[in-house]
């Protein structure tokens, strides 16, 4: 058999040994002499038995010989190297020949649907519509409101809690210890309870709606939407999962940052989940706050949106490497199947109390001794100051601290203070401002040791700290140069 | 009635010369689709000799003329890992098929052209088929088919597997390349 001319060419080395290999050959072969001697480099067993049957001796042991030379040779295994220069030519052939046309018009409606989402003058209305439906008004206002009520405060706080308190007291004598377990921060009355019933049904919501929109196909188009604009903060459309997700649990969110595919991507995504991305509960803290001022709420989001975008481009800038390409497969937009929402539920769920459950153990033990060494009186005199830079009574950093370990309390803290006439209108759009961009709270903050290690989550925690209050003491400076006053 | 042994042998010689295609291709590209709307009806699956690995073949009808089609199981390169890609390097190499159709996902080309590359290294008689064109259309692109053949020096057939678009073309060119060869003396 005649042998081609070669369409494409090795490393010099591995070029030379298969043309030496070429001219040593004598048999006939159902193969070309080229490929044999291809085959024959990189070990494959059946080739050697075949040459073995119609090649003398000498030239088995001379084959082998120039083999070997050239593993030594070279710091990579031959398949490796002769696989990795035909990737190399064929990504390259494939490039030349390809071109991007337009895509062609929808013709199904579901396609039209598909075509809406992605297309920027639409989507991003569809977007807005998105989000304040399935996250404003399912997750945030049914699930985080009513349904936590419910659970939280009703089944709990009237049943439960009392019960086991009541165990506790009378079966514990050492009074430490029943702090410990349900004291106002206990492993129980906190930990326990934060973890079932206020964190659990939210994020039930939110897994909920995640799955419906991943089922239909909007993730995927979404990614493509805003793809764009994530390049410009050293990000791609992939980063959409994580940061989607973050609205529901930042600490899984934080954990989700694996699919991004390099390093510097984690660090930007997880920094941005930090910083700006409101988790559920936050959310739920801050319409609390803000329900009263339609005007609060908007320049609370204008100032999330503002320092997203700052702090993303300025990663970007900052941490050496460059946006990845992003590819996609685009699945076609369909009704969701109920049965595969709630499997995804399900696991998202399960997942969700293996991995962050007993964090928020660790957190009411690390809240107890906190409070038993004295340790939190004096975080609280370095936060007091810092809040009354911004304004602030004095009052509002034991809600600062608090609400880094359990939101809720924060919350009811801040809430209390405004009925006594302490914070004003202004007062709280600030708080709501220095608590979301500051650290969600110590599970996620402990997610982010685990995942980014210690030296870029304390990194992070800084960050997130002067950007809080930097951005909380502009804000009021602000508020007073343009006389706005919430109220 | 017996046949005489002439009859039997001149029988023998025409199946023996009934040009053969091959399909070859990486799982998932769409080839037994293709293979269907190539063959129609005529077809038989038996396990390859020795293992449990099925191989399909089939007749093709064109222009008068028969051409037998087999369908490889999957392989990603000429260099075997799992059972499914010895058998069908195996039958690459025992059943000296006239034709080797390297059926591709056109839009996953960069993928797809190292066993391409290395089919044409091994001196088989390669035609590239790039199926699923019309996901490849959906994806925005398009391929440049007469530089992707003046590159690789074989023929190149676009082809959508499901609406048999292309199918035709493809069997023409299998009908010019082999109709003459299935007079000439049997290779081997």
């Amino acid at each position: 058999m005649n042998d081609l001319p070669p369409t494409l060419t090795y490393p010099p080395a591995v070029e030379q040994a298969v043309e030496h290999i070429q001219t040593l050959l004598r048999g006939d072969y159902p193969l070309s002499y080229r490929t044999l001697a291809l085959l024959l480099l990189q070990d494959d067993p059946e080739i050697w038995d075949e040459i073995s049957a119609q090649e003398s001796p000498h030239t088995i042991a001379q084959i082998r010989q120039l083999k070997e030379q050239l593993e030594r040779a070279g710091d990579t295994p031959l398949a490796w190297q002769i696989e990795h220069q035909r990737q190399l030519w064929s990504q390259q052939l494939a490039a030349q020949v390809t071109h991007a046309t337009t895509p062609p018009r929808p013709s199904t409606f579901a396609e039209w649907v598909g075509w809406l989402c992605m297309n920027p003058w639409t989507g991003f209305p569809i977007l807005a519509l998105v989000l304040y439906f399935g996250l404003y008004q399912f997750v945030g206002i049914f699930g985080a409101g009513t349904v936590v009520e419910l659970i939280e405060e009703g089944l709990f706080g009237e049943y439960i809690n009392p019960f086991v308190e009541r165990i506790v007291r009378a079966t514990v004598p050492w009074q430490p210890i029943q702090e410990l377990l349900v004291g106002e921060y206990g492993v129980w009355t906190l930990g326990v309870t934060y973890a079932i019933a206020l964190i659990l049904p939210i994020v039930t919501f939110f897994f909920l709606v995640f799955a419906i929109l991943e089922d239909t196909g909007y993730l995927p188009r979404l990614a493509m939407l805003i793809d764009r604009a994530f390049k410009a903060l050293g990000l791609n459309g992939r980063a959409v999962i994580p940061i989607v997700l973050g609205f529901g649990c930042d600490t899984m969110a934080t954990v989700v940052t694996r699919v991004l595919e390099t390093r510097r991507e984690r660090v930007i995504a997880t920094l941005l989940l930090t910083l700006t991305i409101p988790c559920s509960a936050q959310l739920g803290v801050v319409l609390a706050l803000l329900s009263a001022y339609p005007l609060g709420l908007a320049i609370w989001a204008g100032v999330l949106v503002v320092v997203f975008l700052l702090a993303g481009w300025l990663a970007a800038q900052i941490l050496p490497g460059r946006a990845m390409p992003f590819y996609m497969e685009i699945p076609p937009m369909r009704l969701p199947s109920l049965s595969n929402v709630l499997l995804k539920t399900l696991a998202r769920l399960q997942w969700y109390f293996l991995e962050v459950l007993p964090l928020f153990l660790i957190a009411s033990v690390l809240i107890w001794v906190g409070q038993l060494t004295g340790l939190f009186d004096l975080v609280l005199r370095v936060l007091t100051p810092l809040t009354q830079l911004l304004g602030l009574p004095a009052e509002t950093s034991v809600a600062f601290l608090f609400g880094f370990f359990r939101r809720d309390y924060g919350a009811a803290g801040l809430y209390n203070l405004h009925e006594k006439g302490a914070l004003s209108g202004n007062d709280m759009l600030i708080t709501a401002v220095v608590l979301t961009l500051f650290v969600p709270c110590v599970a996620q903050f402990l997610v982010t040791i685990k995942e980014r290690g210690w030296k870029t989550a304390l990194a992070m925690f800084a960050i997130a700290m002067t950007t809080a209050f930097g951005v909380g003491f502009a804000l009021s400076r602000l508020l007073n140069v343009w006389g706005v006053q919430l109220g | 009635m017996a046949l005489a042994p002439s009859e039997l042998m001149r029988r023998q010689t025409q199946v023996w010369r009934r040009p053969s295609v091959l399909l070859v291709g990486s799982p998932n590209v769409g080839k037994s689709v293709l293979f269907h709307k190539l063959t129609g009806r005529y077809v038989t699956v038996s396990n390859y000799p020795g293992t449990t690995v099925e191989v399909s073949r089939g007749r093709m009808r064109h222009r008068g003329r028969e051409f037998e089609i087999i369908d490889s199981p999957g392989m990603y390169s000429l260099m075997p890992i799992t059972d499914e890609e010895r058998v069908a390097r195996r039958i690459l190499l025992q059943e000296h098929p006239d034709l080797v159709l390297h059926v591709v996902d056109a839009k996953n080309l960069a993928r797809m052209l190292p066993l391409t590359v290395q089919l044409i290294e091994s001196g088989a008689p390669v035609v590239l088929v790039l199926n699923m064109m019309d996901e490849l259309e959906r994806a925005g692109l398009s391929i440049h088919i007469e530089a992707l053949q003046q590159q690789l020096g074989v023929p190149v057939v676009p082809t959508v597997g499901l609406t048999g678009e292309g199918i035709d073309a493809l069997k023409e060119l299998i009908y010019e390349r082999l109709a003459a060869d299935a007079d000439l003396p049997a290779r081997g």
